[in-house]
């Protein structure tokens, strides 16, 4: 895992987020592409590493939220520890796979931000609203996968090759 | 036995990463400074690389809102006809008109713009998360002598405060925040409360407190439907900068509090340029001289030299 590799990643994502996604919306919804990323450090860099990736991922994101600091770094670090503590041999190099679980994991993650937001004071955060915010982002995620995947899989490549190459082998 | 060492050092790993993170939320939400500076410092480095993606992606964002608003589009530009039939229709009295306007000016006393130091600024975009609807990001920042609490206005008037102030961009909280609650006075009864916008109410406001309902509901004591509301004195921004027009009176469930429904001046979902009011974003209510405690009275015949 290169911390370069990983922080030109990190910034070429916010960077698209912030310029892309202001206006690339679905029903007023983006991509969550931060907890993309933390999602897919869970399901490629294992419960040791992932964690970090998706907790320094949560961190950038919440520079640019009006949320307080490290509402999204608990929620995306907990998020990728339960996606890398799954059953390692459910996992197969799919990419049906990859989408399913980074949806999945892309709702958790709104999901968990909104009630531990809700938690920490931060009102209007758990409605029905947050539902349609969380199912929509989950599809917009999941479709995104397949072309955020290879990055990443690039930036922690050199330290920790990923789990399906090794559950393959 | 080293197994399980192996096994659990994910779960202290994750441990240590809550309870960093539990530490940041604590120093954030209790204010800390440093914490404040670091995102801002994080910003300012990231801002020329967000600002050069904005630049280069811009073609995608407006392709996707030709295709996808459209209809939005053409609903505007239809109403945007009818505004301007309606204003060929009145030219006539247009003249008239604008003097009306000046007097009512005049005579409401709002000259918000005229006697603040300003900075005009552009919307750089609107809110990035999915979470912050009624945030935007602004193109000047602490460099151009903005702070936190700054009124952001345009010429209808109010549209939010500076929140976050980094050193060449910073974010206003809008008005449309039904959580951003603001002193106003009625000008036509000179009433003071406290409003709020109403969630799920775009374009309107709620006066809901500091407001009494008169006794019987005398309509004299209510203020006039199409009056106008401006910031009052009392409150955290300048005073008098126009917020909007009272549409609705009505009592409060208790009988005894007055609610005012108020129309925005402005149109909050489509900015592009706002102006700051470089005053301080502080209470403006005026504070009596202070007069020190003392835990005895002090003796008649000092009081009476003092008097006399």
């Amino acid at each position: 895992m290169s911390a370069l590799k990983l922080t030109l990643v990190f910034v070429a994502t916010i960077a698209v987020q912030l310029s892309v996604f202001v206006d690339v919306r679905v029903s007023g919804v983006a991509p969550e592409l931060l907890a993309l990323l933390a999602v897919l450090a869970g399901f490629l860099a294992g419960p040791e590493r992932g964690p970090i990736v998706a907790f320094a991922a949560g961190l950038l994101w919440d520079i640019y939220l009006p949320t307080p600091l490290g509402l999204a770094a608990i929620t995306f670090a907990i998020v990728a520890f339960s996606v890398a503590s799954l059953e390692a041999g459910l996992y197969r190099d799919s990419p049906l796979q990859l989408a399913l679980l980074s949806g999945l994991g892309t709702l958790a993650a709104v999901i968990g931000y909104a009630l531990l937001g809700e938690v920490v004071g931060q009102r209007g955060l758990v409605d029905l609203r947050m539902l349609e915010i969380a199912v929509i982002a989950g599809l917009m995620n999941a479709a995104l996968a397949p072309l955020v995947a290879p990055l990443m899989r690039w930036a922690l490549r050199p330290e920790m090759p990923f789990r399906s190459s090794a559950a393959a082998q | 036995m080293a197994s399980a060492q192996r096994e659990g050092r994910p779960r202290h790993r994750l441990t240590l990463l809550v309870l960093t993170a539990i530490t940041l939320l604590t120093m954030d939400l209790r204010g800390f400074g440093p914490a404040d500076t670091g995102q801002g410092l994080v910003r300012d480095i990231l801002h020329p690389v967000t600002t050069l993606a904005a630049t280069l992606f811009s073609p995608i964002g407006d392709a996707w809102n030709a295709v996808f608003d459209y209809d939005d589009l053409e609903a505007q530009n239809n109403a945007l006809r009818a505004e301007i039939d309606a204003l060929r229709g009145g030219a006539i009295g247009a003249e008239a008109d604008s003097a009306t306007l000046q007097r009512l000016l005049n005579a409401l006393e709002l000259p918000f713009v005229e006697d603040a130091e300003t900075v005009t600024a552009s919307v750089v975009r609107g809110s990035v998360g999915n979470f912050d609807g009624h945030v935007l990001t602004i193109d000047k920042g602490s460099r151009q002598g903005l702070e936190s609490g700054m009124a952001v206005v345009t010429a209808a008037g109010l549209i939010g405060q500076v929140a976050e102030v980094d050193g060449a961009t910073a974010t206003v909280h809008l008005l449309s925040d039904s959580g951003l609650f603001v002193g106003v006075r009625l000008v036509s009864t000179d009433d003071v409360g406290l409003g709020h916008a109403v969630a799920g109410d775009a374009g309107f406001f709620l006066v809901d407190q500091g407001l009494n309902w008169p006794e019987g509901g005398d309509p004299t004591f209510l203020p006039e439907i199409g009056s106008a509301v401006v910031t009052s004195a009392a409150s955290r921004y300048p005073a008098d900068i126009p917020v909007g027009t009272v549409v609705a009176v009505g009592s409060g469930e208790d009988e005894l509090t007055m609610q005012v429904r108020v129309e925005l001046s402005n149109q909050i979902e489509d900015l592009h340029f706002v102006t700051i009011l470089l005053a301080e974003g502080v209470d403006q209510i005026p504070l009596d001289p202070v007069v020190p405690s003392t835990s005895a009275p002090r003796p008649v015949d000092e009081v009476e030299e003092v008097d006399g």
